[in-house]
């Protein structure tokens, strides 16, 4: 075990400084500093918007909502969430090219109004289950 | 506000029995996007020292298609993984430099780990739906933070082994390796946020990238692309520069070995032999889709220069920026009998935006490389 750990961390910290060598060393400073500031920026942003903010999502849920509603509100939640984020660039047809018809050629507003049509009605089908359900599972107590 | 500290988090939810489980998946994503990524930038080289494959001809298509549904599936994976261990970022730093010097090192490693992952699956998101909101080269950059990224994963997984070992083979209830306060039942139970991340990865992956799968394509209602148009398009006529050239009667596609050259009019390449190919464009971007090719045979085309077998042969297109302008192709592309210059697509003469007068198709290998709107062909 000890000599597969250190093996590893070895492998990692070759693997990292090779992909920082490859980082500084095929484009300019100005790019350089760029990727820095995307790296910076998705620690900023998942740190301290989107994590808070569903920190603050959970801490309200689980005041105001009864048992069951929490639990379909979690199952919306964890499908919607992350399929809405992805979205962010068909949404907004950031992409679109006027001149390229095979590029963004859906309705993506009507399409994730139905994927969340359907998590809703899964996260009811959740919540009435647990309504259905007398006394919490063993797993959870 | 007050700054939260570990002992703030109390869902028994935030355990490392969950932690390892959804991070053994989140690996397995990453292992799979790292290899097809490799394979990926090694079928680009222009130069392979051993040229991969022409068979399957399909091979590409599957690799990358792969590396996008990977990525993509990673996301919901990841986003989880970071809910459960979030408290870890409030843990006190030791005070004695001794302990405090190796905890800074892990916890470094974890922020390059999380930072690199975010930017890593944020831009490849981008560029499946060609949005590039930054200077820097895409390629490039997502090909030096995937080394980046899975040199700090295997510094975490090292760090973490004994803990992952014990809670792996342990049950997801475990509470052994919990801290004393997480005791709050959630409001799913473990197994669930495991089945919720699980169908979030299936669900927001196929809604992304199956776009140009066939029968399923049309539900997949985020992907950037679909077959309504037919194989779909990256990089137009209009947008490559070459319509005057493409359509103009002074058109030749020379064909070159050493000082032999032929110059053939697209007619002179129709009177020649046709052969018809079925074969998929497969994008980097991970989209693919299969077209019945007809065309000439660019064996056939060497044979008229007198070009021995086993020769590199390159590429080169009317366009003369970005990079699908030439490539090369390994003797066994070139030599292969299913790579065709293109006349035809799908029963109809090949439309401007698909590279007419002529294009390369050759099986196995990435659609930037499918050379459109091609000028001379050169053995090397």
């Amino acid at each position: 075990m000890r000599g597969i750990r250190a093996a590893l961390i070895l492998l990692g910290a070759v693997g990292m400084a090779y992909g920082a060598w490859l980082l500084v060393s095929r484009q300019d400073l100005g790019q350089i500093v760029e990727v820095a500031v995307w790296l910076a920026a998705a620690i900023v942003i998942h740190d301290g918007i989107l994590a808070p903010a569903v920190l603050g999502l959970g801490w309200r849920g689980g005041r105001l909502l009864p048992r069951a509603a929490a639990r379909g509100a979690v199952v919306v939640l964890v499908l919607l969430g992350p399929a809405t984020l992805v979205a962010i660039p068909v949404l907004g047809r950031f992409g679109a090219k006027p001149d390229n018809p095979t590029l963004l050629d859906r309705d993506y507003t009507q399409g994730l109004l139905v994927f969340a049509i359907l998590c809703v009605c899964a996260g009811v089908a959740v919540a009435l289950g647990e309504l259905r359900s007398p006394h919490p599972t063993a797993e959870e107590e | 506000m007050r700054i939260p500290s570990e002992g703030s988090f109390t869902s028994r939810l935030r355990s490392a029995a969950v932690a390892a489980r959804v991070g053994l998946w989140l690996g397995i994503c990453f292992l799979v996007a790292l290899v097809t990524g490799l394979i990926s930038h090694y079928a680009q080289l222009d130069h392979q020292p051993a040229p991969l494959p022409a068979s399957p001809s399909r091979l590409y298509q599957l690799t990358q298609g792969l590396h996008v549904v990977a990525g993509t599936a990673a996301i919901p994976l990841l986003l989880v993984k970071l809910w459960v261990v979030f408290p870890k970022l409030f843990q006190p730093m030791p005070r004695q430099v001794r302990e405090a010097l190796p905890t800074a090192l892990e916890r470094g490693s974890i922020a390059v780990l999380v930072s690199t992952s975010l930017v890593q699956l944020t831009t490849g998101v981008l560029n499946v739906a060609q949005w590039y909101p930054w200077g820097f080269s895409f390629r490039s950059t997502h090909y030096a933070l995937a080394f980046v990224a899975v040199g700090a994963l295997l510094i975490h997984i090292a760090v973490k082994l004994p803990v992952v070992r014990d809670a792996l083979t342990g049950d997801v209830d475990d509470t052994a390796h919990d801290r004393p306060n997480a005791r709050r039942p959630g409001p799913v139970s473990r197994r669930g946020v495991m089945v919720l991340a699980g169908a979030s990865a299936l669900a927001t992956a196929f809604l992304y990238t199956a776009g140009t799968v066939p029968n399923v394509g049309r539900i997949a209602a985020l992907s950037p692309r679909s077959r309504k148009h037919g194989i779909p398009i990256n990089r137009t006529a209009h947008s490559a520069g070459v319509v005057a050239a493409a359509s103009s009667s002074a058109y030749r596609l020379e064909v070159v070995h050493g000082g032999t050259t032929r110059s053939l009019t697209r007619d002179d390449l129709a009177a020649m032999e046709q052969r018809t190919c079925t074969l998929p464009i497969a994008c980097v971007e991970g989209w693919s889709a299969t077209g019945d090719w007809g065309g000439v045979r660019l064996r056939d085309l060497l044979d008229l220069v007198d070009a021995p077998r086993g020769r590199e042969v390159r590429v080169r297109s009317i366009q003369t920026f970005s990079a699908s302008a030439d490539t090369v192709l390994p003797p066994n592309f070139a030599d292969d009998d299913r790579t065709l210059l293109a006349l035809m697509l799908d029963g109809e003469t090949l439309s401007m935006d698909h590279g007419c007068p002529v294009r390369l198709i050759a099986p196995d290998r990435p659609g930037v490389m499918q050379t459109k709107w091609v000028s001379r062909i050169e053995v090397l």
